[in-house]
C-alpha cells in the first residue's frame, strides 16, 4: 500500500491523470464503476498499475476449424497427461501386487529393473505433456496482449519526506548529545554480540595437542595384519606385488591415515632401489612399505604399476616412484610418500619398527614443526 | 583383424562369444591398428618360420622326452614367440621377459586375451583377437609348463565364492586401477588398465595369479585361491546385473551424468524455452 | 466498507462473495490487481533463472522426502537389506539408510535419483542464467545488488551440492570427503584448526556426516531460501530489463501480463522442468552408491571426480605443478592451498565485483534498463569468453582420466595439455572472440548504410556485376541508408523484414503459405487493438526476430 496509489502523479499511463490523495475510491463512485464493463474496468485497473495494453491479438474465432482444432490439440496432450499419471500410480501400486515384484533382485524378474524407469517415464510424460498443453493453450487459445508498464526511478518526495522522518527521529532521541549513552551502548553491543558467539568455542579443538596430525597406531612390534586381521610372512607375497596392511591394533583396518602398502619388490627393482637418505634399512629384504595416504590431497594411492614401479594416485594423478624411496616424479604431490620402517618379529610375522618418522598424509601449515 | 594374420587357419568360429563382443566394441580401435599390425604381424612371422628353417636339428635334439602336446607347443614357440622370449624361455633384453616360473597360467592369460603375441613394443600390450586356436594354447602352456614352470591354471567353479566379500577385496585391491565396477582406467604414460568387460573366469584368476605386464602379482599366500574366487564371482555378477535405476551411462560416476545434465537437461530445457518465447 | 447486497457493483456470484468477504478481513485486491498486471517481457531468455527456480522446488520437496528414510549417522552397522552383493558388509548407518532407501523403499530410487538429477540441473541452469545476466549487462546499475546476491547463491549451491553428495558416505563421496579434510587443511596459518573446528578432530572422525547434514538440509536451504525472496523482491521493484526494440524505453517494459499468459507459460515451463527432472530420475541412473561401495579410508576407485560442478576446482587441483612454498621457521603453505582455496575465492571474488570493476573502468555510473547486445560491448564479451574458456578447461582437466582412458591419450600428456591450454587458450579465445564482435558490429552498419543482401545479382551496363541491396529504410542521395544502430538486431535476410513477423508462424513447421496468413491477419481487426501502428511494439520471440531499428520507413510491409 505504500508505492503508486498514494503518491502524487504515479498515475501509471504518461498522459493520464493520475488520482491524488484519495486515491481512486473518490474518484470513481461504485455507481460509475458499475456502469462499465468488464474489459473496460480491466484496463481502468492496468492503469493505475502504469500498465497500459497496447494491442491484443484476440484468440481463435469462438467456433472456428482453428479454434476447434487447437482445442482437440491441447486437450488431447492434458488427457495423454492423465493417462501418464494414472499409469504411473499403476506402476507404483500395482508392483507386487497384481505386477510382478517391485524389490531388486539379482536374479528373477526383469521388473525390479524396470520399475524406477517406469516410474521416471510416466512421471515424466505426465509432468512434460501437462506443460505442453499449457504452454499450447497460452500460445493458441488466448489472447495475445502486448503490455507496457512505466518503471519509476525513486520517488524525490520520498526520499526527502522519509529522511526527515529519520533524522527527526535520531534527533530527538539526542544521542548526538548524549556521549555517555553511545558509549555504554557500544560496550553492552559489543558485549551481546561476542556473548551470543562464544558457544561456537565448542567447536574448537587444539590441532597440536598431542600431536594427531603425526602419529599414527603404528609402533615398535606392531604386526602388520592384512584388512581381515591375518598377519604375514615375509614369503606370502610374489616379488612384484602390493599388498594394503594395517596395524594390528583394534580397528586398525578403518583407521584413516594408518592403511600403508606392503610391496615385494622383483629383483630388478632390487637393484634400481635408491631409498631416501637415512631410510636405507626401512625395508626388509625385498620388501619395502609406504604409506597408502597421499602426501596431496590424502587420497589411498594404491595404481601401483609393478613394471614401471610407479604408483599413481587416482584423484589427481601424482605419481610416486617407489625404488626411489616413493618420491613423487610426476603431478601436484610434493612429499614423497612417507616409508615405514620394517622388521620380522620372532614369529616370523613382519612387524613396524616404530611409527612413520613424518606425518602421514596432506601437507599442512605446522607440518614441519612437529 | 584375424583377416591380416596366416595363422588364423584356426576356425575363427571356435573363439567364444565375449571376443566377439569384444571385436565388435574394438571395432574402431582395431582399424587405426589394422596397418601396423599386418605389418609387423608379416615380420614377425617371417622371422619366425626363418627360425624354424635354419635350426631345425637342434629343436629334433631337445623333443625326445616331450608329449606331444609340448612338442606342438615349442612348434608355435618358436614359430611365434622365440624372437622376445628367447630359445629357452630366458627372455631377450628390450625384447621380451624370461618366461621362466610364469607357468601356463601366464601363457594363458597373455595369449587366450589376445596380448601376446605382441605386435610392437609399446606402454601397454593391448588385447586383441585372440590368434590362436584354445588347442594351440593348451600345446604353448604345456611347453611353457614344462620348460620354465611356475603358476598352474585352477579348476573347478571359479566363481564360488562369498559375494560380499568379494566386494571388499575388489574395492581393497582391484577398483583402484579397474574402477568401482571394473570399467577400467588410465595409468601414467599412456598405460591402461583394461575394462574387465569381456573378461572370462579363468582370465581373471590368471591376471590375478601371475600379474601381467603392471598389474601387481597376487599369489596364493596373499589372496587365497577362496578370496579369488569371491573376487570373481563379485567381478562377474556385477558385471551382468541390471541397473535399477535407468541407463547406466557407463558406470563411470560424474563426468557422464555431467555431459547428461549438459547435453539432455539443459538442451531440451533450452529448446523448451525457445518454443515457449516463439509466436503462436 | 460493508458492502451491501444493493450496492452498485456489489458481487452477486457467490465466488465473488466470498472473495469480498476475503478482501474485508484481508484487504488484498490492491496488491493482487498490481502482481496480476505486472508486466514481463517475453523473451526466452528470461526464462533461464525460472529453471533454476522450479529444481529448486523440486530439490525442496523431494528432499524433504529422502529426510524421512535417511539416517546421517556414522554408527557402524552390517548390512541386511535387498541388495545382496552387499550383504553382510560393515558400514556406516548413512551408507545403510541409503541403500535402504534404494532398495527397500517403495519409488525411494527414484526419489533419490530426482533429487540427484534436479541438484546437477540446478546448479546448470544458475550457470546458464548467470552467463545471460553477463553477456547482456542486466547486472549493470540498478541491478549489482541482485548479481551479488545471484553469485553469493551460486556459492551457496555449490556448497549444497558438496555437503549433499557426501551425504550417503559411500567410496566415492568419502573420497571427496577426505580431499575437502585435505583442502581445509591446507589452509595457511588457520588451517588445522579450521579443519579440528568442522570435522571435530582429525579426519575423519564420528560428527561429520552428522554436520553436513543439518548444513545440508537446514543451514544452507533457509539462507538459500531468504536469498531467493530477496532476489525476486528485488527483481519486482526494480521491474525486468529488456532487449531494446521499438517503444522500448529505459522507462517502461514490454511484454505480457503476468496474467494470464505470463502465469501460464510460467506455470507450463515448471511442469516442464518438473518432466525433465523427474524422466531423467526415472530412465537414468545417477551415483549408484550400491556399486560403489561404503567408504573405507584406505579403499578408492580409479577415475574418482566430483559431481560437474565442483569438476574445476578438481580440474585446477589435478595441473597445478607440484609447489609447496616453504617459509622461515618450518612452515608450508601447501600446495593444495592454491587450486583450490585460492583459484575457487579469487573466481567468486572477482565474479561477485565484476559490476563494480565495470562501472569503474567504464565510469559508467548511469541506471540501465535496456540491455546491449554482446557484440556491442566487445570488451566484456570477450573477458566473459576468456573466463569462461579458463572454466571450462579446468573442467575439462577434472575428468582428464576418463578422457585419457576412453580416447587412449597419455595420462601425463593429459596434465599437460590441461597445463599448457589454461594457460594459452583464454587469450586466444579474448582475441577471437573480440575480432568477431567487431566483425558482427560492422555487419551491422553495413547493412543499415547499403541495406540488405538480396542475392541478386545484375550486371551494369558497363558490364560490372554488382549484388542488389535492399535499403532498410530511406536513403540519401548517394544511395546510403540513414538509419542509426539502436542496439537491436538488424534484419540480415529479406524475410525479416516488415510483416515477415506474422511470415514465419509456427515453431516445428513454419507456415508461409501467404493465403493462409493473410485470411488470419484479416480476423485480427476484431478486438481491442490499439491501431495498426501499436502492432509494431510486439515482442521479440526469437532472436532473429527481434524488434526493428526504426518504425518509420520499412520498405515493404505484406500488411499495409
Amino acid at each position: 500500500m505504500t508505492t503508486h496509489d498514494t503518491r502524487p502523479g504515479s498515475a501509471g499511463g504518461a498522459d493520464t491523470p493520475g488520482p491524488l490523495h484519495g486515491g481512486p475510491d473518490e474518484d470513481y463512485t461504485p455507481e460509475q464503476l458499475a456502469a462499465m464493463s468488464r474489459e473496460e474496468l480491466d484496463i481502468l485497473g492496468a492503469r493505475y498499475d502504469g500498465v497500459e495494453i497496447l494491442h491484443v491479438d484476440p484468440g481463435p474465432e469462438p467456433g472456428s476449424r482453428m479454434e476447434k482444432r487447437a482445442v482437440r490439440q491441447v486437450g488431447w496432450t492434458f488427457a495423454a497427461a492423465g493417462i501418464s499419471a494414472f499409469l504411473f500410480l499403476v506402476v507404483y501400486v500395482g508392483s507386487g501386487w497384481f505386477l510382478p515384484e517391485w524389490a531388486w533382485a539379482r536374479e528373477g524378474t526383469t521388473w525390479s529393473a524396470l520399475f524406477t524407469p517406469l516410474l521416471g517415464l510416466f512421471m515424466g510424460l505426465a509432468f512434460a505433456l501437462a506443460g505442453i498443453g499449457l504452454v499450447l493453450y497460452t500460445k493458441k487459445l488466448l489472447p495475445h496482449e502486448t503490455a507496457v508498464q512505466d518503471k519509476h526511478d525513486g520517488s524525490h518526495f520520498d526520499r526527502v519526506t522519509t529522511g526527515a522522518t529519520l533524522v527527526g527521529g535520531l534527533h530527538n532521541s539526542g544521542l548526538a548529545r548524549r556521549k555517555l549513552l553511545t558509549r555504554s551502548l557500544g560496550f553492552m553491543g559489543a558485549g551481546v554480540g561476542l556473548m551470543l558467539l562464544a558457544p561456537l568455542g565448542g567447536l574448537i579443538k587444539n590441532p597440536n595437542k598431542g600431536n594427531p596430525l603425526g602419529r599414527t597406531s603404528w609402533a615398535e612390534g606392531v604386526r602388520l595384519v592384512r584388512d581381515d586381521g591375518t598377519p604375514i610372512r615375509p614369503g606370502d607375497q610374489q616379488p612384484g606385488s602390493l599388498e594394503t596392511v594395517f596395524p594390528a591394533v583394534p580397528g586398525g583396518n578403518r583407521q584413516s591415515d594408518a592403511a600403508t602398502m606392503l610391496i615385494r619388490l622383483r629383483p630388478e627393482q632390487v637393484n634400481a632401489d635408491r631409498p631416501r637418505e637415512g631410510q636405507a634399512d626401512f625395508g626388509y629384504n625385498d620388501y619395502v612399505a609406504y604409506s597408502k595416504i597421499c602426501t596431496h590431497a590424502g587420497c589411498p594411492v594404491s595404481l601401483y604399476e609393478q613394471e614401471t614401479s610407479r604408483i599413481l594416485c587416482p584423484c589427481h594423478q601424482s605419481q610416486f616412484d617407489v625404488t626411489q624411496g616413493a618420491k613423487p616424479v610426476f603431478g601436484p604431490a610434493t612429499r614423497s610418500l612417507p616409508q615405514l620402517p620394517l622388521d620380522v618379529d620372532d614369529e616370523g610375522y613382519f612387524v613396524a619398527r616404530s611409527d612413520y618418522i613424518e606425518a602421514v598424509g596432506p601437507t599442512y601449515w605446522n607440518r614441519e614443526r612437529i | 583383424m584375424s583377416t591380416t594374420n596366416p595363422h588364423s587357419d584356426a576356425p575363427t568360429e571356435a573363439v567364444s562369444s565375449p571376443v566377439d563382443r569384444a571385436r565388435v566394441r574394438r571395432r574402431s580401435k582395431q582399424r587405426r591398428r589394422v596397418a601396423n599390425v599386418a605389418g609387423l604381424m608379416a615380420s614377425l612371422v617371417l622371422t619366425g618360420s626363418l627360425y624354424s628353417v635354419f635350426a631345425p636339428a637342434q629343436a629334433a635334439d631337445d623333443t625326445t622326452s616331450e608329449s606331444a602336446a609340448e612338442a606342438a607347443g615349442r612348434e608355435l614357440y618358436e614359430r611365434s614367440c622365440i624372437t622376445c622370449h628367447g630359445e629357452n624361455l630366458e627372455g631377450e633384453p628390450n625384447r621380451g621377459p624370461s618366461l621362466i616360473g610364469v607357468g601356463e597360467a601366464a601363457v594363458y592369460f597373455q595369449v587366450h586375451t589376445g596380448r601376446m603375441p605382441l605386435v610392437r613394443q609399446e606402454a601397454d600390450a593391448p588385447d586383441k583377437p585372440t590368434i590362436f586356436s584354445d588347442e594351440e594354447i593348451d600345446q604353448l602352456m604345456a611347453y611353457v609348463q614344462a620348460n620354465g614352470g611356475g603358476p598352474t591354471l585352477p579348476s573347478g567353479d571359479l566363481r564360488d565364492g562369498d559375494l560380499a566379500e568379494g566386494g571388499e577385496l575388489f574395492r581393497l585391491n582391484c577398483a583402484s586401477c579397474h574402477n568401482f565396477v571394473g570399467e577400467g582406467g588410465a595409468l601414467s604414460s599412456g598405460k591402461a588398465a583394461p575394462s574387465l568387460k569381456d573378461t572370462s573366469d579363468t582370465e581373471l584368476y590368471a591376471a590375478m595369479l601371475t600379474g601381467p605386464e603392471n598389474m601387481p602379482v597376487f599369489g596364493d599366500n596373499q589372496l587365497t585361491p577362496d578370496e579369488k574366487r569371491s573376487i570373481i564371482n563379485y567381478v562377474q555378477t556385477v558385471k551382468f546385473q541390471a541397473d535399477p535405476g535407468g541407463a547406466g551411462v557407463g558406470r563411470i560416476g560424474p563426468v557422464a551424468e555431467g555431459l547428461v545434465v549438459w547435453v539432455v537437461g539443459i538442451s531440451v530445457l533450452m529448446f523448451g524455452i525457445f518454443w515457449m518465447g516463439s509466436k503462436a | 466498507m460493508a458492502a451491501t447486497a444493493t450496492a452498485p457493483g456489489a458481487p452477486t456470484s457467490r465466488l465473488g462473495k466470498a472473495a469480498t468477504e476475503l478482501d474485508d478481513r484481508l484487504i488484498v485486491a490492491g496488491p493482487v490487481r498490481r502482481t496480476l498486471n505486472k508486466v514481463f517481457p517475453d523473451h526466452w531468455s528470461f526464462l533461464l533463472g525460472e529453471i533454476a527456480l522450479y529444481c529448486f522446488i523440486i530439490l525442496l520437496l523431494s528432499g524433504t522426502y529422502l529426510t524421512f528414510f535417511f539416517d546421517a549417522t556414522m554408527i557402524e552397522v552390517q548390512y541386511d537389506g535387498q541388495y545382496d552383493p552387499l550383504r553382510g558388509t560393515e558400514m556406516s548407518g548413512a551408507y545403510a539408510s541409503a541403500l535402504d532407501l534404494s532398495f527397500d523403499v517403495r519409488g525411494g530410487l527414484f526419489m533419490r535419483q530426482l533429487h540427484h538429477w534436479a541438484a546437477l540441473l540446478f546448479v546448470a541452469s544458475i550457470v546458464v542464467h548467470l552467463l545471460r545476466i553477463f553477456f547482456t549487462g542486466a547486472f549493470r546499475r540498478p541491478r549489482e545488488s541482485n548479481w551479488l546476491i545471484g553469485v553469493v547463491m551460486l556459492v551457496l549451491s555449490l556448497l549444497m551440492g558438496v555437503t549433499g553428495y557426501s551425504l550417503p558416505d559411500d567410496l566415492l563421496s568419502g573420497t571427496g570427503l577426505r580431499i575437502i579434510s585435505a583442502i581445509l587443511l591446507s589452509i595457511p596459518v588457520i588451517g588445522t584448526w579450521a579443519h579440528f573446528a568442522i570435522f571435530n578432530g582429525d579426519y575423519v572422525g564420528e560428527q561429520i556426516i552428522g554436520r553436513f547434514y543439518i548444513a545440508h538440509v537446514l543451514i544452507f536451504p533457509a539462507i538459500l531460501l531468504a536469498l531467493i525472496a530477496v532476489h525476486l523482491l528485488i527483481l519486482v521493484k526494480q521491474k525486468h530489463t529488456q532487449f531494446p526494440g521499438p517503444g522500448r524505453t529505459e522507462h517502461n517494459v514490454v511484454g505480457n501480463r503476468l496474467f494470464p499468459t505470463f502465469a501460464g507459460k510460467a506455470t507450463g515451463l515448471m511442469l516442464v522442468v518438473f518432466g525433465v527432472c523427474t524422466a531423467l530420475a526415472g530412465l537414468v541412473q545417477i551415483n549408484p552408491v550400491w556399486l560403489w561401495g561404503p567408504y573405507n579410508p584406505a579403499q578408492v576407485s580409479a577415475a574418482s571426480q566430483p559431481d560437474w560442478y565442483i569438476g574445476f576446482l578438481d580440474g585446477s587441483t589435478r595441473i597445478f605443478p607440484a609447489w609447496d612454498i616453504n617459509l622461515p621457521g618450518d612452515y608450508t603453505i601447501p600446495a593444495l592451498f592454491w587450486p583450490t582455496v585460492v583459484v575457487a575465492g579469487t573466481m567468486f571474488t572477482v565474479l561477485a565485483l565484476y559490476p563494480m570493476i565495470e562501472r569503474k573502468v567504464t565510469k559508467d555510473t548511469a541506471s540501465h534498463h535496456l540491455l546491449q547486445r554482446p557484440r556491442d560491448v566487445p570488451v566484456r564479451t570477450s573477458l566473459g569468453m576468456m573466463g569462461l574458456t579458463f572454466y571450462f578447461w579446468l573442467m575439462v582437466a577434472g575428468g582428464n582420466d576418463v578422457i585419457a582412458d576412453k580416447f587412449d591419450i597419455s595420462l601425463n600428456a593429459m596434465t599437460w595439455i590441461g597445463r599448457i591450454g589454461v594457460i594459452v587458450l583464454p587469450p586466444i579465445v579474448y582475441t577471437i572472440t573480440y575480432r568477431i564482435c567487431l566483425g558482427l558490429q560492422q555487419h551491422d552498419r553495413e547493412v543499415l548504410e547499403h541495406g540488405i543482401e538480396t542475392g541478386v545479382i545484375r550486371r551494369l551496363p558497363h558490364g560490372e556485376f554488382i549484388e542488389v541491396h535492399q535499403p532498410l529504410g530511406p536513403v540519401d542521395e548517394h544511395g546510403h541508408g540513414q538509419l542509426a544502430y539502436g542496439g537491436a538486431p538488424v534484419p540480415k535476410r529479406m524475410n525479416h523484414v516488415g510483416g515477415a513477423r506474422r511470415a514465419i508462424r509456427g515453431f516445428f513447421s513454419p507456415i508461409e503459405q501467404p493465403s493462409a496468413v493473410e485470411l488470419e491477419q484479416r480476423g485480427e481487426g476484431r478486438g481491442l487493438a490499439a491501431g495498426e501502428a501499436s502492432r509494431e511494439l510486439t515482442t521479440s520471440g526469437r532472436p532473429s526476430d527481434g524488434g526493428r531499428p526504426s518504425d518509420g520507413g520499412r520498405p515493404q510491409d505484406a500488411r499495409d
